[in-house]
């Protein structure tokens, strides 16, 4: 009974979660037609990594982050405006990317993960690695 | 600044401890023994070899005040030495433990010390005049992995731990016909052996390394996610802050004052993390100036070597020569750091000296400037 009932509440909680993406994607797409490419990574990252275990939700955060992130083309220029706390977030995503195995995808990830090393150390890596916790 | 004095005494220390004079020093060069070195005129000469354990040494305390040592070993046992005539001898304490001890420190009376274990508990050891013997109490089932740190509250009563469950915890050990009631503080209160007062869960990866500053008040440990953690007000409420940082995690931490700490870790550089007039922690400078010009320069050659500095340190146990010395980067350390103790004269408030010592084998002497 109790089982069922937090189940339920589960489901909810994973369909309150996915509308939000919903919500955000449409923002991504809005801020990539004005070329702000920097502020759809950003607005992908926030609220990232979604909070449950649900895999869905986590799959459809990634699809979302993983657009904004291939829309990136300067990546100096985008380090220069993003802000050193979502550097921790950006580098579970990447290695999210790198394990995809999807060619353009991991040439992407690489060139923003030398970047981001440079400025956030291997403390961000292992950050990332660490946390079993928060997966994305 | 740098280091004071380098002294290569073994291939590999697991841990170190200082007499009481700090004239000599105690350390297991990763075997069953324990070696005392004497200095006489910046030479170090081996005075005693302690052999009495059967696997690794994992922790050794020297006691400031009774000149006492313990030692705690992979061999799940512990020893007290006492130094009759020329001689130590010592006394076996058993801990009742199914796993390796891991650590081990005096209470600050002295009257105590307490053991982090494998086996998901802390003993709490007390000596029993009547039968001339030390006893070990257990605290069972409060941790849901390995103890690898512990640190006595100034106030002797309260403990606190780090396990490999992520989580630090923070306990009574009030142990009846060896502490008084009034000798703890309002924070004590009126709690029974192992009554747990908080568990700080802020770190999702293995924690290591805790100590309480001088006044008691503030508490810091570190995450094996190059973190480090401060907690103020420890009690029902307690208000934490999370410094993150740029390089490899701390393995040990210790404050030499209120509002400066210093942690030593897979880095080889101490760094050094401060409060403002706030009570805002953040990370001031590493400690050895030579990271200064190569921080800069970062490239992808590191990853390798860090990650080969990690593997060589998931194996402490097999052999002297299966854990590769990293390239060296000219400080003071070559290798990942696992010890620091304060040098420390009594009545001093605040740490001036400090030592270190690491899987490289050195022992290092920090002297920090006013």
């Amino acid at each position: 009974m109790a089982a069922s009932e937090d189940a339920s509440l589960e489901a909810d909680h994973a369909q309150a979660i996915i509308a939000r993406i919903e919500h955000k994607s449409r923002k991504i797409e809005s801020l990539l037609k004005q070329y702000k490419p920097v502020e759809a990574l950003k607005t992908a990252l926030e609220g990232s990594p979604p909070n449950t275990k649900d895999e869905r939700c986590k799959a459809a955060n990634w699809i979302v982050v993983h657009r904004a992130l291939m829309a990136i083309k300067d990546v100096d220029g985008m380090f220069s405006s993003l802000d050193p706390e979502y550097y921790d977030i950006l580098m579970k995503y990447l290695y999210r990317g790198l394990a995809t195995g999807d060619r353009p995808t991991c040439d992407q990830c690489l060139r923003i993960h030398e970047k981001l090393t440079e400025r956030a150390g291997l403390g961000c890596i292992l950050r990332s690695l660490a946390d079993t916790v928060n997966t994305v | 600044m740098a280091a004071a004095a380098v002294y290569q005494l073994a291939q590999c220390i697991t841990c170190h401890a200082w007499s009481p004079d700090h004239s000599m020093v105690a350390l297991c060069p990763n075997n069953n023994e324990v070696h005392i070195y004497r200095s006489s005129q910046d030479k170090w000469e081996r005075v005693h070899v302690l052999e009495k354990h059967d696997q690794i040494i994992s922790g050794i305390d020297w006691s400031p005040r009774s000149n006492k040592i313990v030692t705690v070993s992979h061999d799940r046992n512990s020893y007290v030495w006492n130094k009759e005539a020329s001689e130590w001898v010592p006394t076996l304490v058993i801990l009742r433990l199914n796993r390796a001890a891991l650590c081990v420190q005096w209470s600050p009376k002295e009257n105590k010390f307490a053991v982090g274990s494998g086996a998901k508990t802390v003993c709490i050891c007390y000596y029993e005049q009547e039968n001339n013997w030390w006893v070990s109490k257990l605290i069972r089932k409060k941790h849901n992995s390995s103890v690898t740190s512990v640190a006595w509250h100034p106030n002797n009563i309260l403990i606190a731990t780090t396990s490999t469950d992520g989580k630090c915890r923070v306990f009574s050990t009030f142990i009846k016909g060896v502490d008084s009631r009034d000798s703890g503080t309002s924070l004590s209160g009126d709690l029974k052996f192992g009554e747990q007062v908080v568990q700080l869960d802020l770190s999702f990866s293995w924690a290591f390394g805790v100590k309480w500053s001088p006044s008691g008040n503030t508490l810091a440990y570190v995450g094996h996610n190059s973190t480090i953690y401060f907690v103020d007000d420890i009690g029902p409420s307690p208000s934490a802050q999370n410094v993150t940082f740029n390089d490899l995690p701390l393995h040990d931490v210790l404050f030499v004052s209120e509002r400066m700490v210093i942690g030593v870790g897979f880095d080889c550089n101490p760094m050094v993390f401060t409060a403002d007039e706030r009570g805002i922690w953040s990370f001031f400078k590493f400690l050895d100036e030579r990271k200064a010009a190569t921080s800069s320069s970062k490239s992808g050659s590191q990853f390798s070597e860090a990650f080969g500095k990690l593997y060589g340190q998931s194996k402490p146990g097999i052999s002297n020569d299966a854990v590769e010395p990293s390239r060296p980067r000219g400080g003071a350390h070559e290798n990942c750091i696992n010890c620091i103790v304060p040098l420390k004269k009594s009545g001093d408030r605040t740490v001036k000296r400090f030592s270190t010592s690491g899987l490289d084998g050195k022992v290092v002497i920090w002297e920090l400037e006013n």
